[in-house]
């Protein structure tokens, strides 16, 4: 189970990485999730460029309300608290179940999101929050509303010229509540369905139901669904009508359990 | 020294209880390597020059193969380049056997999915890899056998074509129970199917081929569980004498029967070394592992009992099939399991009469192997359930019905109606014990109080370390015979056993020093253990069957015994005192207050030969005993499991509270590793009874192809397990050990899926399929209206 | 490629293939054979070695990931109190049978330790879930940590 050859480069900063990108290069971050695909050859790039050491590309800056988390910030550096206040504790959160710890030392959340394995952890709560993914391409930065951000399996708004580098949030205030439910069977396991609810002071409530082999369903005013959990989670579930009778019930549990978590 | 012809109480009661003997939980001596990384697998040594192997394998599950085109550079090799190798037959006498002939590599036909077709060699893994890649098959799809219970149906595509219909073996009792409907009080027909499952030990298989031209001699480095029955084989398939072949199983990463087999690519590598002149080296890969050899563990059973209204059965009728694979292996060949599923069915109880029919079934999958407990984990599932659904319609609880059927201890030993012995055990004490150590009441009221919780138990018995007058009878390439054991005395005084079985940790190391401690009082530090290697060691089948504790404690018990007597003539005449006034007691021979050590012994033979006596045993301080216990049918330690489950109705997830084992194995030779052998065995079998599957789809394309689709437990997934022990010696056996090494491994999916159909019980709802998944547990929900 | 890395506290400069992972380049370059392979795509957990003093999967790094890291390996701990402490507990505990998974384990219990000095059983279960074991059914292995972290509580009150 070796990789197919491939070459590697390593920019040391953005325009370069750029141009590697725009000569096809195959951009990496950790290497967590591309790095089975190499073993395995189920990915075969001619090179690779290894984004780790750009400019920026790991840490996390507050500007005002702004949470700037570079998209080369490690899962562990976030479950150790590298993002403050109430956003950080949720992040925090769901950094520990990713994976397992070997993992999350070396994945990145921008890696991660990019990538967007529809049952990534950050795929599934991401969009539930205020922000957006920053792009950065040949002719500058664009911001993307996370809640747009994947839009299918494998597949994000990011154009063919563009490397994910950050990830603003919105800082979250200390009564924030937030939801957050997945069904694994152990640690580690890709989730079968994930969901998270989260209800802010003074803004609508937001709700993702993802890891379901799709897109992530992005709920922009989850209202109902934290008033009556059980009946709208079902309804909820039902309208995707899913051909898996487990599945449509894990969603319909994720929904409720993540729903009831966050009231 | 002791020198009892062994068993029963009175070997148990003549145990020395030396805190480095029999019955002590002393540390393993092999430890050290391993917690420093200096553990040597296969995939550690890499001679200079040596060239890697990877295997262009079928893509497919049947097809005829026409041709396989070769990149342009680069070393290929097809059957058709390899004719020296003969195909693998694995052979039954069993009447109405149909044999199959494996080739090492493909010709004619494709017969599953990762059937290697041709060896890929360069001087990396990788670019080995490249080359398979860049080879271009064509073949003609054939329809694929996916499912053994249709492998037989008319008109199925023929996986073998000179056979009349999909079917390795079948065997039968015939019995007419067509009465019992009238008089039992209780009668229940389940049809429970078991999954088919990669063994999965952490290291894969592995295989370095050498030719060395001095020796003439073939070495075969490999992972091997009995490397002298692999050495055997590949005399066999390359057209060798024995003596130009050496096999040595260096550190084997876990076996669990998956390295107990000749592997086709132990010939191609073999062959490949010999025409390359070359080291040759093939590491198999997890994805390899997956997709080319889930190879176990997949059976279906048509089960109907009859119980009277207190529960005891009054006959049971079971019809079984085993998915047997594609190819018989070898040496256990493919109808080890259905065969055995006759003879084992009845478990430990007590059976007035009985009907069975099996079938293995051939189908396009990996060739069935043994894997730990055999066909023993699948036999229990299906009675343990049995039993339960009985109770349920008679209303009687789970231990009332086991407790009216269990062979009672008054019976040992007891020969069953299928000629089974027991040898001893009190089995109705295991089961009142698994039960006393679970708080049912509690489990009860929680049920009361509308919790999803449930209580299950399983007991069974497993036989081990079975011999001659077992084996005789299959017709498989060996039979296993006196195992013997070489022991002797290097000039500085160390000990040194050589035996030809293999410790994949099991810890022989130690324990066979702990026997040898027994007999002569030797220090264990100073006892080094030789195994796995055929050049350096006695034949022997090797580790399976729950056989090396009482098949090679017994040889090494033996062999220092006489070894023991050997030093002591010599230690008499150092002591100028008499033999019969002298005796062997920690590691010196004593007379009055005089002694001389066993190093000065040593010393003596060795260094000093002019100071022994005149009649002295000119064979020296080296001694070759065999041993097979008497009777050889097997010794049979026995267990209750006991389990409390939660089942969440809403995702189907089930959650082990506790689980607890009663165990009988007979005397403990180092109770610390036999609870090792138990709990990982029960990680095992909880990996069998909820999360192991490898899926095939209708053209028997498996879809597991790494871990995190095969799930396998981990720390998060197998709870703290409670061991108690019961120590009931077995009165065949050296010191009253019985084989356990299986043991842990058959009980859990019984109990456990007890222990789930105890919660959905209320609901009506029952799971009859393994593993019992979530969506399983929700299907099962569903067919009760219940989800 | 050439790269350059630190191993075991010694500088190493290698030529490797983009595609050798560190595992391999540990093995087959090095000759530290202590760490294994289970399963190639980071779910098993045998190959977890330390770099840049944390736990991470040698073989889901390739080459140029590997180039100017700090690599420690099974072979390397030489006389760590934490390392010492836990081979000693897996030892009396029955943490491990082939050993396949050991060094893995070893590397991701020390972790363990150092990071979550308050861990009990359950978190020290949830931390172990990447590392399979096949043999021991881990209640060696969770005891053996179980016991350190307590010594050294002990130890620190």
């Amino acid at each position: 189970m070796k990789p197919a050859p491939f070459a590697y480069a390593r920019p040391d900063d953005w325009p370069a990485a750029l141009a590697l990108l725009a000569e096809g290069a195959r951009p990496v971050a950790g290497g967590q999730s591309l790095g089975p695909m190499l073993n395995l050859r189920l990915a075969l790039p001619e090179r690779v460029a290894d984004l780790r050491h750009l400019p920026g590309y790991a840490g996390v800056t507050v500007q005002g309300e702004t949470v700037r988390i570079g998209a080369g910030t490690t899962h562990a550096a976030i479950e150790d608290g590298a993002v403050p206040g109430r956003l950080g504790d949720i992040l925090a959160g769901v950094a520990r179940r990713i994976a397992y710890r070997p993992v999350r030392n070396r994945g990145t959340i921008g890696g991660s999101l990019a990538h967007a394995d529809p049952a990534a952890d950050w795929v599934a709560v991401l969009p539930a929050l205020p922000g957006h993914a920053v792009a950065l391409g040949p002719a500058g930065e664009r911001r993307i509303p996370l809640a747009a951000f994947v839009l299918g399996v494998f597949e994000t708004a990011l154009r063919g010229d563009e490397l994910l580098c950050a990830i603003e949030l919105t800082a979250l205030p200390a009564g924030t509540r937030f939801g957050h439910w997945k069904f694994c069977r152990k640690p580690g396991e890709f989730s079968k369905a994930t969901a998270c609810v989260l209800a802010r002071p003074g803004a609508p409530p937001t709700a993702v139901l993802a890891a379901l082999d799709a897109a992530p369903l992005v709920i922009a005013d989850a209202a109902a669904l934290l008033a009556e959990p059980a009946a709208e989670a079902a309804r909820i579930a039902a309208a995707l009508a899913l051909d898996d009778p487990w599945r449509a019930a894990l969603a319909r549990t994720a929904l409720r359990r993540a729903a009831e978590a966050a009231r | 020294m002791t020198a009892p012809e062994g068993g029963g109480d009175a070997a148990r009661d003549a145990l020395s209880r030396s805190p480095r003997g029999v019955g002590a939980p002393l540390r393993r001596k092999e430890d050290a390597r391993f917690l420093h990384g200096r553990g040597r697998y296969v995939g550690d040594i890499r001679p200079a020059g040596t060239l890697e192997v990877a295997f262009l394998r079928s893509p497919v599950a049947h097809a005829r193969l026409l041709g396989v085109q070769k990149p342009a550079n680069g070393l290929v090799f097809t059957a058709a380049d390899l004719t020296e190798i003969a195909p693998i037959r694995a052979n039954s006498a069993l009447p109405g056997f149909r044999p199959s002939d494996q080739p090492a590599l493909a010709s004619g036909k494709l017969r599953h999915v990762g059937e290697p077709i041709a060896a890929c060699v360069a001087a990396s893994r990788a670019e080995a890899e490249d080359l398979a890649a860049a080879c271009v098959l064509d073949y003609q799809a054939l329809p694929a056998i996916a499912d053994m219970l249709a492998a037989r149906a008319p008109g199925s595509a023929l996986i073998h074509e000179h056979w009349p219909d999909n079917a390795f073996l079948e065997t039968r009792r015939d019995e007419d129970l067509a009465d019992l409907d009238a008089i039992a009080a209780a009668k229940v027909r389940r049809r429970l199917r078991t999954a088919r499952q990669s063994m999965a030990p952490l290291e894969g298989r592995g295989v370095l081929a050498e030719w060395d031209p001095r020796l003439e001699q073939l070495i075969v480095t490999t992972a091997a569980q009995m490397p002298h029955v692999t050495k055997t084989g590949l005399a066999e398939c390359l057209g060798l004498d024995e003596g130009q072949v050496r096999v040595v199983a260096p550190d084997v990463g876990g076996g669990f029967g998956y390295k107990g087999i000749l592997l086709p690519e132990e010939l191609v590598c073999a062959a490949l070394a010999m025409r390359l002149g070359r080291p040759v080296r093939w590491l198999e890969d997890r994805l390899e592992q997956l997709t080319a050899n889930a190879n176990c563990r997949e059976h279906f059973y048509d089960v109907t009992a009859w119980a009277d209204a207190k529960g005891k059965l009054l006959g049971v009728a079971v019809d079984a099939t085993v998915d047997a694979g594609a190819y018989s292996a070898y040496p256990f060949s493919a109808c080890l399991e259905a065969a055995q599923i006759g003879s084992i069915f009845p478990g430990p109880y007590v059976l007035p009469r009985f009907r069975f029919h099996t079938v293995s079934a051939c189908t396009n999958k990996p060739p069935i192997l043994p894997y730990r407990g055999v066909a023993r984990t699948g036999v229990c599932y299906a009675m343990e359930t049995t039993l339960d659904a009985l109770a349920r319609q008679l209303g009687i609880s789970a231990q009332a019905i086991r407790a009216a059927n269990l062979v009672p201890p008054t019976a040992m030993p007891y020969r069953n109606l299928v000629g089974k012995v027991f040898d001893s055990g009190d089995y109705p004490e295991a089961l009142r014990r698994a039960v006393a150590a679970v708080d049912v009441a509690a489990v009860r009221a929680r049920q009361a109080a509308g919790e999803t919780v449930g209580f299950g138990l399983s007991v069974f018995c497993e036989q081990g370390a079975h011999g001659t007058s077992v084996y005789h009878g299959w017709g498989i390439p060996f039979v296993p015979g006196f195992e013997q054991a070489q022991a002797r005395f290097t000039p500085d005084g160390v000990l040194e056993l050589r035996v030809g079985l293999h410790s994949h940790g099991q810890g022989l190391e130690t324990t066979l020093a702990q026997v040898a401690h027994e007999i002569l009082g030797v220090d264990p530090a100073r006892v080094r253990l030789v195994h796995g290697d055929t050049a350096l060691t006695p034949y022997s089948t090797g580790t399976w069957g729950s056989r090396a504790m009482v098949m090679a404690g017994g040889a090494v018990a033996e062999a220092c015994r006489l070894l023991g007597e050997r030093a002591l003539a010599i230690g008499a005449a150092l002591l100028q005192a008499p033999v019969e006034g002298c005796s062997l007691r920690a590691g010196a021979i004593h007379h009055g207050e005089a002694q001389v050590t066993l190093d000065q012994v040593a010393r003596t033979w060795f260094r000093s030969p002019q100071n022994l006596p005149a009649n002295v045993d000119r064979g020296g301080l080296d001694v070759t005993a065999g041993y097979r216990p008497d009777p050889d049918t097997g010794t049979h330690s026995y267990a209750a499991h006991a389990v409390v489950a939660r089942v969440d109705t809403e995702t189907g997830n089930v959650t082990l509270e506790q689980y607890v084992i009663v165990e009988d194995g007979g005397v403990l030779v180092n109770p610390m590793i036999v609870d090792g052998q138990v709990l990982g065995g029960a990680a095992q079998g909880i990996g069998t009874a909820l999360y192991e599957e490898m899926p095939f789809d209708t053209e028997a394309q498996p879809l597991a192809g790494t871990l995190a689709d095969y799930l396998l437990p981990g720390a998060t997934e197998v709870p703290d397990i409670r061991i108690e022990h019961m120590e009931t010696p077995s009165p065949w056996t050296r010191f009253g050990q019985k084989g356990i090494g299986e043991s842990g491994a058959i009980g859990p999916p019984g109990a456990i899926v007890n222990a789930i159909n105890d919660a959905l019980a209320p609901l009506g709802a029952e799971v009859l399929d393994l593993p019992a998944t979530p969506a399983r547990v929700l299907a099962a929900l569903a067919r009760a209206g219940r989800a | 490629m050439k790269i350059t890395l630190t191993v075991n506290g010694a500088a190493a400069t290698v030529q490797v293939e983009p595609r050798t992972h560190l595992a391999d380049l540990l093995r087959g370059e090095l000759l530290l054979t202590g760490t294994h392979l289970g399963c190639e795509h980071g779910v098993c957990g045998a190959c977890t070695v330390e770099v840049d003093g944390a736990p991470a999967r040698s073989c889901l790094m390739h080459a140029g990931a590997c180039d100017g890291a700090s690599v420690c390996t099974i072979e390397g701990f030489g006389e760590d109190a934490v390392m010492a402490a836990l081979r000693e507990g897996f030892s009396a505990e029955h943490a491990l049978q082939c050993g396949y998974c050991t060094p893995g384990m070893l590397v991701v219990a020390r972790d363990i330790v150092l990071r979550l000095p308050d861990a009990d059983e359950a978190r020290v279960r949830e931390e172990l879930a990447g590392n399979l074991c096949r043999c021991t059914g881990y209640r060696g292995i969770v005891r053996a940590i179980l016991g350190v972290l307590a010594a050294r509580r002990g130890a620190a009150t």
